[in-house]
């Protein structure tokens, strides 16, 4: 008996130790939006933008997808499926990846969802189109939203709302970033945090006004300016 | 040693067998989709979504179902009835939600396998997210894709239905859509009288033969065999309703050399499928005769088969009349398998 007690505690131990091979060291990465220097609160917080125009923000979602991890001679690519980062839901903020056996200097990623998404028909998880970030009428997939209200918009009930997509050539939103990483310690990177800064949306590459832009909807010239600018959006740090 | 291996051999051919066991208690039955005799090669990617018979009850169930609209009064099949080749039956527009209706005339759902986009204006570019556009719109069924999804959970008879059509109770959008996809992509159209003819096992009359000949001279072009239509998008001269402001696939591809292009109707079932144009305008056969031959408006971007009207005799509308009437399909309007499911209520009467 207690010898096979003993061929089974192997048995367990090798299964463990299996198990955590391939899970493998990883590194958490959050996603922490904010608005200028302030911590973005939805729907609570009156901000301003370069253009002097107050704004609220009630919704604040976007896609990732292909993820790279940088070094200085190796990268390690990522293949997950584009995943949707959404303010209101925190644990959407916060993803796992493995951890590359180099020093990371930069990571890449794209905003938005790839054509081959678009156009392959039904999609599940963080593609469901029941997440709200799709385009019925005009197929293709929302990359990005941003809503609130501003006392400069001319909308009804003064909302302001972008959602920018365009798979398409001739529209195309995808925008691919490459970031480098503001190393706040040195050595082993555990942690790393990914800032977003809503103010890019409106004064980037692009001056947008809420004014004279209140509503984008569809995919276009407007689309891909606002992508161009949040493509600007972000930054990296990263902690033990 | 010998005993625990023994065991162990013992658990891993149990753990095995059961394993097996799991796996293969999902069976559904293949359902097999048939070209008709020289039709090309169906555009719809069956591998990602095989067709069962589980999958197709299932999306016939969900057709049929008027709990998918917003206050449980508007299925499908309210719009795209089978008696009326699954277009609105009667109606220029549809009736949605809440007294509403719809900017454009319904379209007969068949040879859907065969097409690569969706809606008048060709907005839509798979089969599989087409659903998505009637259930949430405000004026269709003005549902919620969150609230659909919900609703079917809760029924004890769907999560049986998901579970033998797809191996588990997981009830999500893409098994929906995928669903009613199976349902639709069977809904092929092939056994009317042109296509008896074709297949030599009938013979036209003296004007349909004369209007077969006609047609292929004179409509051909646009409404192309064996689909009568070549699923382009066109202008043919249809000035513009200012109650609607509807300018096509203008609003899709945003270029001003698509306004007021909609797509090229099939003819199949055309008798049915009357009022005809993207808005129902036309409430006959012969007011589209009449569009072609002296009311239409030719534009910029009209195509150019049309620049200059139609020539077009009585004699010879009669001969053409002759001819689309036998694109009637008595086969497919009336199969069981496409009809109400059993246990469908039908008690409910929409004044409509």
């Amino acid at each position: 008996m207690k010898k096979i007690n003993q061929y089974f505690l192997v048995m367990l131990l090798l299964a463990l130790s299996i198990y955590s091979f391939a899970q493998g060291p990883i590194i958490h990465i959050e996603f922490k939006h904010m608005v200028g220097n302030k911590p973005l609160i939805l729907f609570e917080e009156t901000y301003t933008n370069y253009f002097n125009e107050p704004f609220t923000v009630n919704k604040f979602k976007y896609y990732i997808s292909n993820i790279i991890l940088k070094g200085q001679n190796n990268t390690l690519k990522l293949n997950l499926e584009p995943k949707l980062i959404d303010e209101a839901d925190s644990s959407s903020k916060q993803i796992t990846i493995p951890k590359p056996n180099f020093t990371i200097i930069a990571i890449e990623f794209t905003i938005g969802v790839d054509s081959s998404y678009n156009v392959t028909g039904i999609q599940a998880g963080d593609l469901d189109p029941l997440k709200g970030m799709y385009w019925t009428w005009n197929s293709g997939y929302i990359f990005a939203k941003l809503e609130g209200q501003s006392d400069s918009s001319k909308a009804p009930s003064h909302y302001f709302s972008y959602h920018i997509g365009g798979y398409k050539i001739t529209d195309y939103a995808v925008r691919k970033i490459v970031i480098p990483i503001k190393q706040k310690s040195l050595g082993d990177t555990n942690f790393i945090n990914i800032e977003a800064d809503i103010l890019h949306w409106f004064n980037a590459k692009h001056a947008i006004q809420i004014t004279k832009n209140s509503i984008c909807h569809q995919q276009g010239q407007l689309a891909m300016n606002l992508a161009d600018n949040y493509s600007n959006m972000f930054t990296v740090i990263a902690n033990k | 040693m010998k005993i625990s291996t023994t065991i162990f051999i013992l658990i891993l051919s149990i753990f095995i067998g059961t394993s097996f066991i799991e796996i293969n208690s999902y069976k559904p039955t293949l359902l097999k989709f048939k070209v008709p005799k020289g039709w090309p090669k169906p555009v719809y990617y069956f591998k990602n979504n095989p067709l069962t018979v589980e999958g197709f009850e299932l999306g016939k169930k969900i057709f049929y179902d008027e709990r998918l609209s917003k206050d449980s009064t508007i299925s499908c099949a309210s719009c795209h009835q089978q008696f009326g080749a699954f277009a609105t039956f009667d109606h220029n527009l549809s009736h949605g939600f809440n007294n509403s209706l719809t900017t454009r005339n319904a379209p007969a759902l068949q040879n859907l396998a065969w097409q690569k986009n969706f809606m008048l204006d060709g907005g839509i570019n798979h089969l599989d997210v087409q659903p998505l556009a009637p259930i949430t719109a405000e004026n269709e069924m003005a549902e919620t894709l969150e609230n659909l999804i919900n609703k079917i959970k809760k029924d004890s008879a769907y999560r049986a239905m998901y579970k033998n059509a797809f191996g588990n109770e997981l009830i999500n959008t893409q098994r929906t859509m995928k669903a009613l996809s199976q349902f639709m992509l069977m809904l092929v159209s092939s056994n009317s009288k042109y296509d008896r003819v074709k297949r030599g096992e009938d013979s036209f009359n003296l004007p349909q033969q004369l209007g077969y000949e006609m047609f292929k001279q004179k409509c051909a072009s646009c409404h192309t065999e064996p689909f009568f239509t070549d699923f382009s998008f066109k202008n043919n001269g249809m000035p513009v309703d200012k109650t609607l402001n509807d300018f096509g696939r203008m609003k899709i591809t945003s270029q001003t050399s698509d306004s007021l292009k909609f797509r090229v109707p099939s003819l199949r079932n055309v008798a049915l499928t009357y009022p005809y144009g993207h808005d129902g305008r036309f409430f006959s056969l012969g007011n589209v005769f009449e569009h072609y031959r002296s009311k239409m408006q030719p534009m910029v971007n009209t195509d150019s088969s049309l620049k200059n009207k139609m020539n077009l005799s009585n004699f010879q509308i009669g001969q053409l009349t002759a001819f689309l009437y036998t694109l009637t399909d008595s086969v497919f309007i009336s199969n069981p398998m496409f009809a109400a499911p059993k246990n469908y209520s039908t008690t409910i009467i929409h004044n409509h």
